[in-house]
Parts: C-alpha cells; sequence; structure tokens
C-alpha cells in the first residue's frame, strides 16, 4: 500500500512522464491561471503550519483559515503602505538606474577583455575587446530597459495576482472538505488506496512547497551576509532577489549571478576584483545550495533519481519555457504518486476482483424485478 | 428552567455519539470528529476489507450487520458479527500491520471511515478528542483480550 516502498515498473514511469509533459503544455497554455494557483499553492503551504497552530490551541478550523488569511493582508497592507511611497519615488530613477547598472556592467567587461588581451597573446592577436565592443554597440540595450512594459505586466497580471490570497483561504478552509468530496467518487475497492493516495499527494507537495520557501530564506540571507560583509548596500534586497531568481531552475541561477556582478561592477567603479568576488560569492552560495541547503530543506521529498530530476529539468524547460522550468518537479511529483498508486490498483488483481464483485452486486440490485 | 439552558446537539452530532468509540466527546469535540469521518455505504456481501491487505482506517457502523471472516487455509470462518454502533479494523489506528481478516457486508449498511493519517493529526491538535477515542479503543481491545483467554481456557493467567 505505501506507494514509497513500492517499485514502479517502466510502464508507469514512462505514463508518468508523458502525462507530466502533457499537463506542462497544457498549462503553458493557461498560465493566467497556473501561475495564481501555483502562488496560491505556495502561500497556502506557508500559512498552513500557522492555521495548524491556532486549530491546535481549540480555534476551529474554518475561524483559524480565516485569522490567518486576515493576519497576512494586514501584514501585506502595512508592509505595501510602507514600501509603496519608495518605490514610487524612485519609480521615476528606475530606467536611469538600470541603465547606470548595464553601463556598470559594459565598463566592466571592457575591463575584463583588456585585462585577458593584456594577459593572452591570442585574445591580443584577435582584438577581442574591439570586436565583442563593436558587436554590443549595434545592439539596442535601452529597448530591454524601458519601463512601460514592464508596467503594463504587472497592470495586467495584478488582478490575478489579487486572487493569491483568496484562493489559498479556500485552500485552508475547504482542503478537507474537497478531499472528502473526491473520495465519495471513488468506488468502495479502492476507497482506502484513494485516501492513501490524497494522502501522500499533500505529503508530497507540502514537503515541497515548504522546503522551496526554506530553501529562498536560507539562499537569500547567505548571499544577503556575504555581500553585506563586502560593503554592498541594499544586500538583503539582492540576495532575497536572486533567491526568488533561483526558483527558474538554471535560467534563474543565471539571471541572479549577472545581477549581482551587474550592482558589484555599479556600486564599486574602477574595482573589477569586488566584482569577481561577488560573482565567486554567487557561485559559493549556489554550490551551497546544492550541496548544503538543498539536501536539508526540499531533499528527497520528491523521491526521485537525480538524474530523472535534471532530465526532466531540461525536457520540461524545452516543452513549456520557463514555466516549465518552474513547474516540472512539483507536478512531476504529484503525478508520478499518482502514477504509482493507480499502477498498483490496475496491477492488484484482488482489488481489481471485488470492485467487479461490487459493480455486479449493484447491478444485480438494480436489474432486480425487471 | 436554567439560566443557561442545554444546547441542542444537532442530531449528526448525536449520532455520532451514540456510537462507542465517541461516547465520551462534547458537542465541539464530536464536531471536530465529524470533519473527519468518511461515510460508505456497501452492499450485502461486498467486501469492505481483505485479509492481509494493509490497513488504513476504522470502521464504525451506522447501519446494518458486518462479519468478520478469517481464511486460515479451507473455508473462511466468521470469527465475530458486529452490527450498528460497534467497529473493527481499529488496529490500523495503531500501526501499518496487515489486516487480521476479512470484512464482508452481512446486510446492506452503512460504515463511517476514520483513516489513519486523520486519527494521526488529531493526536497533534486536538491531543484531548483523540485520548479520548484511544481510551475507547484500549477498553475495547481489553475486552476482545479477556474474551480471547476466556475462550482459551486461560483466564486465570490474566
Amino acid at each position: 500500500m505505501n506507494g514509497s516502498e513500492s517499485a514502479s515498473g517502466p510502464w508507469v514511469w514512462t505514463a508518468v512522464i508523458a502525462v507530466t509533459l502533457a499537463l506542462l503544455s497544457v498549462m503553458q497554455q493557461m498560465l493566467w491561471l497556473v501561475v495564481p494557483l501555483l502562488l496560491a499553492l505556495i502561500l497556502y503551504y506557508l500559512l498552513y503550519p500557522l492555521t495548524r497552530i491556532l486549530v491546535f490551541r481549540g480555534v476551529s478550523s474554518d475561524s483559524a483559515a480565516a485569522l490567518v488569511t486576515a493576519g497576512f493582508l494586514t501584514t501585506s497592507a502595512v508592509a505595501v503602505m510602507l514600501v509603496a511611497p519608495k518605490i514610487a519615488a524612485d519609480a521615476l530613477d528606475w530606467h536611469a538606474s538600470a541603465e547606470r547598472y548595464l553601463q556598470g556592467g559594459m565598463q566592466l567587461l571592457a575591463v575584463t577583455l583588456r585585462d585577458l588581451e593584456a594577459s593572452f597573446t591570442v585574445f591580443a592577436n584577435a582584438h577581442l575587446a574591439d570586436s565583442v565592443a563593436q558587436r554590443l554597440a549595434g545592439v539596442d540595450l535601452g529597448l530591454a530597459l524601458r519601463l512601460e512594459p514592464a508596467i503594463r505586466l504587472v497592470a495586467a497580471w495584478m488582478p490575478l495576482l489579487l486572487l493569491v490570497p483568496f484562493l489559498a483561504f479556500f485552500f485552508l478552509r475547504d482542503g478537507r472538505r474537497f478531499q472528502r468530496f473526491l473520495g465519495r467518487a471513488v468506488p468502495n475497492a479502492f476507497f482506502e488506496k484513494t485516501l492513501f493516495l490524497l494522502n501522500e499527494v499533500d505529503r508530497t507537495m507540502r514537503a515541497y512547497f515548504q522546503g522551496l520557501v526554506r530553501l529562498t530564506l536560507l539562499d537569500a540571507l547567505t548571499l544577503a551576509g556575504g555581500l553585506s560583509l563586502m560593503g554592498f548596500s541594499g544586500a538583503l534586497g539582492l540576495g532575497a532577489a536572486c533567491a526568488v531568481l533561483a526558483w527558474i531552475p538554471y535560467v534563474g541561477s543565471i539571471a541572479g549571478g549577472i545581477l549581482v556582478v551587474l550592482v558589484a561592477a555599479t556600486d564599486f567603479p574602477g574595482q573589477p576584483l569586488m566584482a569577481y568576488a561577488a560573482a565567486a560569492l554567487f557561485v559559493l552560495v549556489r554550490l551551497l545550495d546544492d550541496f548544503v541547503f538543498m539536501p536539508a530543506t526540499i531533499g528527497n521529498s520528491l523521491k526521485m533519481h537525480p538524474s530523472v530530476t535534471v532530465l526532466m529539468i531540461f525536457v520540461g524547460g524545452t516543452v513549456a519555457g520557463i514555466s516549465g522550468l518552474m513547474l516540472v518537479l512539483p507536478l512531476l511529483g504529484v503525478v508520478r504518486v499518482i502514477g504509482e498508486t493507480v499502477g498498483q490498483v490496475i496491477g492488484d488483481a484482488r482489488l481489481m476482483a471485488r470492485h467487479r464483485q461490487a459493480r455486479r452486486l449493484r447491478r444485480q440490485r438494480a436489474e432486480a424485478g425487471l | 428552567m436554567g439560566l443557561f439552558p442545554p444546547r441542542k446537539v444537532p442530531s449528526h452530532l448525536e449520532r455520532l455519539r451514540s456510537l462507542s468509540l465517541f461516547v465520551e466527546l462534547t458537542p465541539p469535540e464530536l464536531a471536530v470528529v465529524h470533519g473527519l469521518i468518511h461515510e460508505r455505504d456497501y452492499l450485502a456481501d461486498e467486501v469492505i476489507f481483505d485479509q492481509d491487505e494493509e490497513g488504513q482506517a476504522i470502521y464504525i457502523v451506522l447501519a446494518g450487520a458486518v462479519a468478520i471472516l478469517r481464511n486460515d487455509g479451507a473455508q473462511p470462518c466468521e470469527i465475530a458479527r458486529l452490527t450498528s454502533g460497534t467497529f473493527f479494523g481499529e488496529l490500523a489506528l495503531l500501526d501499518k500491520a496487515p489486516r487480521m481478516a476479512q470484512a464482508r457486508a452481512l446486510s446492506d449498511c452503512r460504515l463511517a471511515v476514520l483513516f489513519r493519517e486523520d486519527f494521526m493529526a488529531l493526536l497533534d491538535t486536538h491531543g484531548r478528542i483523540a485520548s479520548k477515542i484511544t481510551r475507547q479503543l484500549a477498553r475495547h481491545i481489553g475486552r476482545r483480550l479477556r474474551d480471547l483467554a476466556s475462550v482459551a481456557g486461560a483466564l486465570h493467567h490474566l
């Protein structure tokens, strides 16, 4: 019965991977729904322990869900009220700041390439610095930094993002009722296995999302601590941004690394060593993340072989882009639990025989007296 | 009539309190348990669970009758017959051991089911409720042990 103890056959795994990829393709077409749902799930698993504490203290489940959600909304509103004036004041400078950081990065690149030319004749003969500068001169970098598309994007997503706390509230309040509702649709023969399956899906997703939040906190604090020791201003914000970007496997890490280097190159002009040190710190944090933090937080919550994990990340990215990179692992974890349980049910001749017997009894009852 | 007359317990909770497992629970505690209970309908002769399969839940007979059958080789042997208010499969709440016997509906019956993981969560969140249920469970298992010992003629050893 215990899914973790069973060894799934190749057919089950083939079906699990095929279903995961099919769902990813569908989800890519429905990002307007998937993104709020995913964020609501993260928020649900984040608030779930608080709800449990209240229930533990004797508050009813419904009231606990309402209180925790209200507490989250109040805290968020206070945070927005505190931060919004500063963001509004800085918004006008964002374009200029972004260009400044990009110029800082370009200068670092130029200095690094000149250093390489000075050290290696191969690069000097190839006029590496000049040729790269010529290529970059043809690119209108300002286009990428325009504020309007970003504002339009935020405006388009904002109403959907407002759904997140409300969806999380309903997950907190009605999650158990939904489980019972699903359970009612299952034939008697498979009922116990279904209860076990629902519990396993919940356990898998909770382990993954709560681990993800803890991992993000650890990443953010470690990077922020290192950057702060090096004298960076806004180290906590930078650390948090990089940790959130790391939710997107590979692509997010690269983007976070570039962000740190750009900030270092701009805030410490003429000191390329600071940028190199920031890059080294970033790589160190990523290594810590992979070998220390990840096993300690998400760990083997998905109970998958590392090679399958890496392969699925690449395939997920190919099938559904950035959303595929982000969604493939939790989706694979859930589909795997469902696939293994369905595989066990179908492969259990006794269980299938019991189901057939129950159906026969019901048919005989329905046909009686006809 | 007192200043605060006792509030009428809703019928669905009253029905729950009539079951031996929940007899000690107060109405608010019954409401918590009611949120965890699944109700299932079985036809006469339908198998509820099988001998040797891993148990995940305890079953409480709300209506109808259930036979507990043990198959040790030749013919299944009926070892118990349960009616409304009684429960079976209780060892599943305590461990993940295989079922000791088969449960089969003797007549059309309605069962309440409490899943093991829900009971474990109850131990964490509502220790008082869980301890009351566990006490009833312990009494029931104690009675069963005494009956078994009596049948084996070994009562004087206890």
